[in-house]
């Protein structure tokens, strides 16, 4: 009988874990008839916007998940959120705020659930997409460029303005980022709906 | 009850009629550290800067109070904007008993500051044309070198169009003393009224100054200048030799500012005397002395501004032309043209001017002489009116005289 060479062995788990690393890169799942993402190996608390968050500042991310069906270049529906995020310098923890309504805020959180946080905010409804049709998620943050003056991390408008929109977020993101502004971006699939639930009753 | 408080700060978000210190007020209570009291608040980076006793007092009010992040940022602007400096940041770190913090304003230590471009004059004048004056400049481990471009119409007689060179040092084993090495090439055109007048002798096409010089700082702000200024000419007449005018150069200056942009009142006072001399013990061809005293104060009260000028100056002996004194241009004696006024320049000048500024709105008034010998003594009078802000400056001025009376519409920066 012939054995199998140990660096077969070695290079079938090697890329069986990328593979399966690479597959998590962006998850979703299927809860109250809307998809949640959820992306563990994307991580945009990190370099100088913590610099930043670490030396008291507050600190806004605006965040897009996207869903393109039928091929990968047909958007299907979109959310855009904008977060503000502080780091409490004593308690050494992050405060997070989700500005649109509902507003909600959230403290105490370490980074990487911090940012799951952000991410479990935006679930969106897969309107228009066939149970067994084929479609492709996609997560995008940037951080808007500072301007030298004050940051109103709400947008250009005043507050009193209803804050920034759904529309001026998604305007933002519609044009491509500046060369000095952090931007990051995930997408996976092509999954269909059918799997999605299955594999979330599975995990459930 | 912090709870509460956010929860009604986060409510109140989108209600109408907020301004925008409203809006500011809630930003700063959605950091998280803002419940946290600020214990010390301190400037560091650099060693060769100081912040105006305004500044100081702005910053040190910040100790004691909740932290407002908003707040020092704007503060760290204002850092920047006075140390001429390309970034000042905001560093918040824990302090000595619990939620209190330190604040650190830390300014980038000389040698990480990044080249810089200056736009040191930029001036259109409807009789002489345009003047630019730029340079860029470096900062290596406290040695600053600068590179600049001129072409200038408006300062001396003559249009001269040329090269700068500097090298800085602004720590000479102390903070009090600095020195630096001025290299400056030109080329000279002249106006037709100073060559008829001149009959061509002094009048120069090119020249060199070298100007080796210190600045001790006495006592903060008064800071004296001392050195040498090597100038060499190439006069116009062919198979002229070369002329040398050197002369020792010193100069008193103070510069004094009480309050600042933000404040209600701010007063800001300039004063230097300056006096060069050349001496035969430099090898020189010119023997004279040269002695100038001005001084500027400027009010301002809300949106209402008043500045006041003077200027007097004296020549003794033979100080060739670009030691003269010139009346009729975009600082002295606005709206006179300098060639009717004196087209050779002037040994004797005298002048004070007054400016008020309303918003961008300004009105000024010039008066003053420029003479060799005391029987020419005249004194002239002008009048303007120009928008004013952030350096840009449009103006048109008029000489106050009988007969017929040419306005002079002067644009640009900084001059």
């Amino acid at each position: 009988m012939r054995t199998i060479k140990t660096w077969w062995l070695v290079a079938a788990f090697v890329s069986g874990f990328g593979l399966a690393m690479w597959a998590e890169d962006l998850a979703l799942r299927w809860r109250n008839n809307l998809l949640e993402f959820s992306a563990p190996h994307m991580h945009f608390l990190t370099g100088k916007q913590l610099e930043r968050l670490h030396n008291g500042a507050q600190v806004p991310f605006d965040l897009k998940v996207s869903l393109y069906s039928g091929t990968k270049d047909h958007l299907c529906c979109q959310l855009a959120e904008r977060f503000l995020v502080s780091y409490s310098v004593w308690e050494e923890q992050f405060r997070v705020i989700k500005t649109q309504s509902p507003r909600q805020v959230v403290d105490h959180l370490d980074a990487a659930d911090a940012e799951a946080w952000c991410l479990k905010q935006m679930p969106l409804a897969p309107s228009g997409i066939g149970e067994t049709e084929k479609f492709w998620a996609r997560v995008e943050v940037r951080v808007p460029p500072l301007d030298g003056k004050t940051s109103n991390p709400f947008g250009r408008e005043s507050i009193s303005e209803s804050g920034i929109n759904l529309t001026g977020l998604i305007d933002l993101f519609s044009r491509p980022p500046a060369a000095t502004q952090f931007h990051t971006m995930s997408e996976a699939g092509p999954w269909t709906l059918e799997e999605i639930k299955r594999g979330s009753r599975r995990g459930s | 009850m912090n709870k509460l408080l956010l929860a009604a700060i986060l409510c109140s978000v989108p209600l109408a009629g907020c301004d925008v210190k409203d809006d500011e007020k809630a930003l700063q209570e959605l950091n998280v550290n803002a419940k946290y009291t600020v214990e010390s608040v301190q400037v560091s980076g650099q060693k060769n800067w100081r912040i105006s006793e305004a500044l100081r007092k702005e910053v040190d009010k910040m100790v004691g109070s909740k932290l407002d992040y908003p707040a020092l940022d704007r503060l760290a602007d204002r850092i920047k904007k006075e140390l001429h400096v390309p970034a000042v940041s905001v560093n918040i770190g824990k302090g000595t008993v619990p939620d209190n913090v330190v604040v650190n304003f830390e300014v980038p230590k000389s040698h990480e500051q990044p080249a810089e471009l200056h736009v040191a004059k930029f001036l259109y004048d409807s009789k002489l044309g345009w003047s630019g004056e730029g340079d860029a400049s470096t900062t290596i481990k406290s040695n600053k070198f600068t590179f600049g471009l001129v072409s200038d119409s408006d300062a001396m007689l003559e249009r001269f169009s040329g090269i700068k060179a500097k090298f800085e040092r602004r720590h000479v084993g102390t903070d009090r003393v600095h020195l630096r090495f001025e290299f400056d090439s030109y080329h000279e055109q002249w106006n037709q009224a100073t060559l008829l007048a001149s009959d061509q002798p002094g009048i120069y096409r090119s020249m060199q100054v070298f100007t080796p010089e210190a600045t001790l700082v006495i006592a903060a702000p008064l800071e004296l200048d001392f050195g040498t200024s090597f100038s060499r000419f190439r006069p116009e007449q062919p198979g002229a030799k070369i002329e040398s005018s050197n002369a020792v150069v010193s100069t008193l200056r103070y510069h004094q500012r009480w309050g600042s942009k933000n404040d209600i009142d701010e007063q800001e006072l300039n004063a230097s005397y300056s006096m060069r001399a050349g001496i035969r013990a430099f090898e020189t061809d010119n023997d004279f002395t040269r002695q100038m005293a001005q001084a500027r104060y400027r009010f301002r009260r809300d949106h209402n501004s008043v500045e006041i000028g003077f200027l007097a100056g004296e020549i003794n002996g033979n100080a060739p032309l670009f030691e003269k004194f010139v009346a009729g241009n975009a600082s002295v004696l606005r709206g006179w043209n300098k060639f009717d006024l004196d087209p050779l320049g002037g040994s004797h000048i005298v002048h004070g001017s007054i400016d008020y500024a309303y918003h961008w709105l300004q009105v000024f008034y010039d008066t003053g002489a420029i003479w060799d010998v005391a029987q020419e003594r005249e004194q002239k009078q002008s009048v303007g009116a120009g928008f004013k802000e952030n350096g840009f400056q449009v103006a048109v001025a008029f000489p106050i005289r009988s007969g017929r009376i040419e306005p002079i519409f002067y644009a640009g920066l900084n001059f």
